[in-house]
């Protein structure tokens, strides 16, 4: 590396850090100049237990969050790491959540356990899944924000059930930095300068680190131990200032990569310059809102807000990531089960008809008692019908994306055609106020449109590569979750439309509509069935494919377009939180059908059954009160798809 | 089906009024009263205020915590939550009338096939003061069930209310108040211009302490320090129950906090928590709750 090659990037540190200086003088100003005032002195006050303080607060916890993302890119060798990235702060967020609502003793003992057993499960979990791949970097990221986002939904969600106590909840879950004295910022540094001084010690063995596995251990180190350390460290710090300030989305991804362009090689000139730049570039974030809240006169809470201009950075980061093809070597397909695949069929089928019959005709009575009966058939009918065709379109549009980038963890969930459709739907909220059903479907349309053509756009250059066009999809995922976060936590009653939306709830359907729907995953489905053969040796390579006489590109385009069209279309019907998509297919699998067209039969059928299921269980289990089938659906399947990939892991 | 109160002027059911009431006495007519649902809170609230009690609400499980007065009879279903009411439950009841607000647009379609859907605006601002609007509102709902007498009897008390409230206050030093509720301990929600509560103030003769107009909600969450931009040094603060248990614990600790004028011990007043997008009922019990915060020694 050059002198020269290193000018542009000091020159932006010396403008950002004049920026930053210019903003603060804007801020502190007013106090400080403020004429002598006998009495209350509001200026003074304010800048002296409300404004300092609050920018104390910014710098502990950029400093904290960036050097927490340094740690982790630099054991994981990953530069997509950070607390945002791996989950860790949204499993924080969780799990306070969680105990604010159901366990409100848990927060009597402390915030900051609770957080930390949050960050901790997510993170080991995402390490759980990513050691299976060897560490893969977009393996580890891919886990992480499926669980970031999962842990993110889900909290939406179980405020949305808590509707009236919702704001306090999104004010924490967007990372608000407000503070109205010194105590905050005082107790935040002493903890997380615990952790950055322990850190310390590790700056030897990270360094050894550096040069290999086989030379550090050669040299005597403890490869896992060091690991294990260097992440406990930085979910700790993670943790603390999640259970402080809320979630601050992206700032551990960002300063740890402006302090390798700034020049930073060495293990302790990145950890420090890491913390520095992160601590100075939330300070700067926050004293721009503060002024710019200052002229809207309404609350935008710090988190969201990095977060919305974090992702898109997530996106540049992704052209200039060198994505080492080895890491999607697939695992060997497990072997087809002995035995007639169509007693798997009948067997599939018959379960599917108990299901049916279930959700048609079993019911709750007002007093609480149980019925069968025909009865409801009309209310019940369209739900049910429409959650049989939108888990029948997820799941194939699961396994062809699943097929498709040889990743196990793709689905249309990740790939963000169901966050475009939140976005579209949130805008028309936000243009109409009270936009009617027919609207509302329109502006999701929309926005589900127009993402699947932006991840088409975006992508050609690179052949479509998988592995980018999931990258895209998951960024835009976070994007989503920071903007509707961001919406909520000013208290807007509108933001309750969307998040009904989000948890997936089969209460609209109409019987014209889900008619519409099953005819669609008919026609939608039909032609995944006929590119067998693709779907088949797509999974081989590129190389392998094209020597059989595929024509990898446009059947690549052709099927990411049919998952997409498939994804849209069932997002539309329940939302886009189920998770149908992910673990349908891998069921399928687990059943034994392994070629491509079994798979996606029995992965179809998998996926009806699963909504199906979900959506009697949310209408009956609280009548008469409902849970959301998509909720109930992820709640119920994410932990069970988990044991599955640990299962599949082992063997 | 929709439904515009504007169009009702106080003459005509002033006019409709005697032969109604008159109809509405006989116990034929009262046992054969119409069964209404009702999807929201204020609605629910004022149905009871017309003595004509819904046969089914949402969200009553809340009811006592976030209403409180008017009591829920016993007998009334629970159709589960305000947005997604259960069919099921709504199917059964059999209502011969179903009162939404324009909240639920999306689902009216719906509705309507289980009964005649009046929709009502109550909370949002749409350039009708929201007293006025919950006030129009209460009117369209009695004709509708035929209740115009009860509805004036609730509007005569509504005015004694206030004027009993105002005459309380007139001679007292303390005639403005900020109106907050805390959301954590750093975080509150200020109502202001235009909501329910702000025009009941001014009925009352009490100034809304915060200087501001906020969207169409009323209210705006705010940082804690904000509140410092209230410069009446004559203002009360009144702060709504539920408050988060650890808020004041963490607050005393703020100097911030201590010093600001309007938090001063003697300036705050606890107040019994009033529903926010009420009718009104809601404005009664708000004008009553906020008189006796006021008359209150510190």
């Amino acid at each position: 590396m050059s002198g020269g090659i290193r000018l542009l990037p000091a020159l932006a540190l010396l403008i950002g850090i004049s920026a930053a200086a210019a903003l603060l003088w804007t801020l502190i100003a007013p106090g400080l100049l403020a004429p002598e005032v006998s009495g209350y002195d509001a200026a003074r006050m304010r800048l002296l237990h409300s404004t300092l303080p609050r920018l104390a607060t910014a710098l502990i916890a950029g400093f904290a969050l960036s050097l927490a993302g340094a740690l982790l890119q630099q054991v994981l060798r990953n530069p997509l790491a950070s607390p945002t990235t791996l989950g860790v702060s949204a499993g924080a967020h969780l799990a306070l959540a969680v105990a604010m609502l159901f366990f409100p003793v848990l927060l009597g003992l402390g915030r900051d356990v609770v957080a930390l057993v949050g960050a901790g499960l997510a993170a080991a979990l995402v390490m759980a899944l990513g050691a299976r791949r060897g560490f893969s970097p977009l393996t580890l990221v891919l886990s992480g924000l499926v669980i970031g986002l999962w842990s993110g939904a889900l909290a939406a969600v179980l405020i949305y059930l808590n509707d009236r106590r919702m704001v306090s909840l999104f004010i924490w879950g967007a990372g608000s930095l407000a503070t109205q004295s010194w105590e905050a910022p005082l107790a935040l540094l002493w903890k997380t300068g615990l952790l950055a001084l322990a850190c310390g010690f590790l700056l030897r063995p990270l360094t050894l680190l550096e040069l290999g596995d086989e030379e550090a251990s050669a040299l005597g180190l403890k490869l896992g131990r060091t690991r294990f350390l260097a992440l406990a460290l930085a979910v700790g710090l993670s943790a603390l200032v999640t259970s402080a300030v809320g979630v601050i989305g992206f700032i551990g991804l960002v300063a740890p990569l402006l302090a390798r362009l700034l020049g930073a090689r060495r293990v302790p000139a990145l950890l420090l310059s890491s913390g520095l730049i992160g601590a100075l570039l939330l300070l700067t974030t926050d004293a721009l809102l503060q002024i710019v809240a200052g002229m809207f006169s309404d609350l935008l809470p710090t988190g969201a807000v990095t977060a919305i201009f974090g992702s898109p950075l997530l996106l540049l980061l992704l052209s200039r990531l060198k994505i080492r093809r080895e890491a999607f070597v697939r695992a060997p397909p497990a072997p087809p089960r002995r035995g007639d695949l169509r007693t798997g069929f009948a067997l599939l089928c018959a379960a599917l008809a108990v299901l049916l019959v279930l959700a048609l005709f079993l019911g709750r009575e007002t007093g609480g008692g149980w019925s069968f009966g025909a009865e409801m058939l009309s209310l019940r009918a369209p739900r049910v019908f429409s959650a049989l065709a939108a888990g029948a379109m997820l799941a194939v549009s699961g396994l062809l994306l699943q097929r498709l980038t040889g990743n196990e963890m793709a689905s249309p969930e990740v790939l963000g055609v169901s966050s475009g459709a939140t976005l579209g739907l949130a805008l028309g909220v936000f243009l109409l106020a009270t936009p009617g059903f027919a609207a509302q479907l329109g502006f999701a349309g929309l926005g589900a449109f127009a993402v699947l053509a932006a991840i088409l756009i975006s992508t050609r250059r690179s052949a479509l590569a998988p592995e980018r066009v999931l990258l895209v999809g998951i960024a835009l995922s976070a994007l989503v979750d920071a903007l509707v976060g961001l919406m909520a936590a000013t208290g807007d009653p509108r933001a309750l439309t969307i998040l009904r939306w989000m948890s997936g709830s089969t209460y609209g359907a109409e019987a014209s509509g889900a008619a519409l729907l099953c005819g669609a995953a008919v026609v939608l489905i039909l032609p995944a069935l006929l590119a067998r053969r693709w779907l088949d040796l797509l999974p081989l390579g590129p190389e392998t494919a094209s020597a059989l006489g595929i024509p990898v590109r446009s059947a690549r385009l052709r099927l990411f377009a049919l998952a997409g069209a498939l994804s849209a279309t069932a997002t539309l019907g329940l939302g886009p939180l189920s998770f149908v998509g992910l673990m349908a297919p891998h069921l399928a699998r687990e059943l034994g059908f392994s070629r491509a067209a079994s798979q996606t039969a029995a992965a179809a059928l998998t996926g009806a059954g699963l909504m199906v299921a979900a959506d009697w269980i949310g209408r009956t289990v609280v009548f008469p009160w409902q849970i959301p089938a998509g909720l109930t659906a992820a709640l119920l399947g994410a932990p069970f798809l988990i044991l599955l990939l640990f299962r599949r892991g082992r063997t | 089906m929709s439904f515009d109160p504007s169009s009702l002027t106080r003459r005509a059911l002033l006019a409709a009024a005697p032969a109604a009431g008159l109809l509405g006495l006989a116990p034929a007519l009262a046992q054969g009263a119409p069964r209404v649902v009702s999807l929201d809170y204020g609605l629910s609230s004022t149905l009871l205020g017309l003595g004509a009690p819904p046969v089914g609400i949402s969200e009553l499980a809340g009811w006592s915590e976030w209403v409180v007065e008017p009591a829920m009879p016993p007998g009334v279903a629970e159709l589960g939550i305000s947005s997604e009411p259960n069919l099921e439950v709504l199917a059964r009841l059999k209502p011969d009338l179903i009162l939404a607000t324009s909240w639920l647009d999306a689902q009216i379609p719906r509705l309507e096939r289980f009964a005649p859907v009046l929709r009502l605006e109550t909370f949002i601002w749409t350039g009708t003061p929201i007293l006025e609007a919950a006030i129009s509102a209460t009117r369209a709902v009695a004709a509708r069930i035929g209740r115009e007498v009860e509805a004036e009897a609730l509007l005569d008390r509504m005015e004694e209310v206030f004027a009993e409230s105002r005459a309380r206050l007139a001679g007292r030093a303390r005639k403005s108040a900020a109106l907050i509720h805390f959301w954590d301990s750093r975080h509150v929600r200020i109502s202001a211009d235009p909501s329910l509560f702000n025009d009941v103030l001014l009925r009352i003769g009490v100034r809304n302490a915060w200087p501001e107009s906020t969207g169409p909600w009323g209210f705006q969450t705010l940082p804690v320090e904000e509140l410092s931009r209230i410069s009446d040094p004559e203002a009360l603060l009144l702060v709504f129950e539920p408050v988060p248990k650890d808020v004041f614990r963490t607050l005393d600790r703020s100097p911030l906090w201590r010093a600001l004028p309007i938090a001063q011990p003697g300036r705050i007043r606890p107040l019994p928590p009033v529903l926010l997008f009420g009718m009104v009922n809601e404005a009664m019990r708000f004008a009553r709750l906020v008189t006796e915060a006021m008359e209150a020694e510190a």
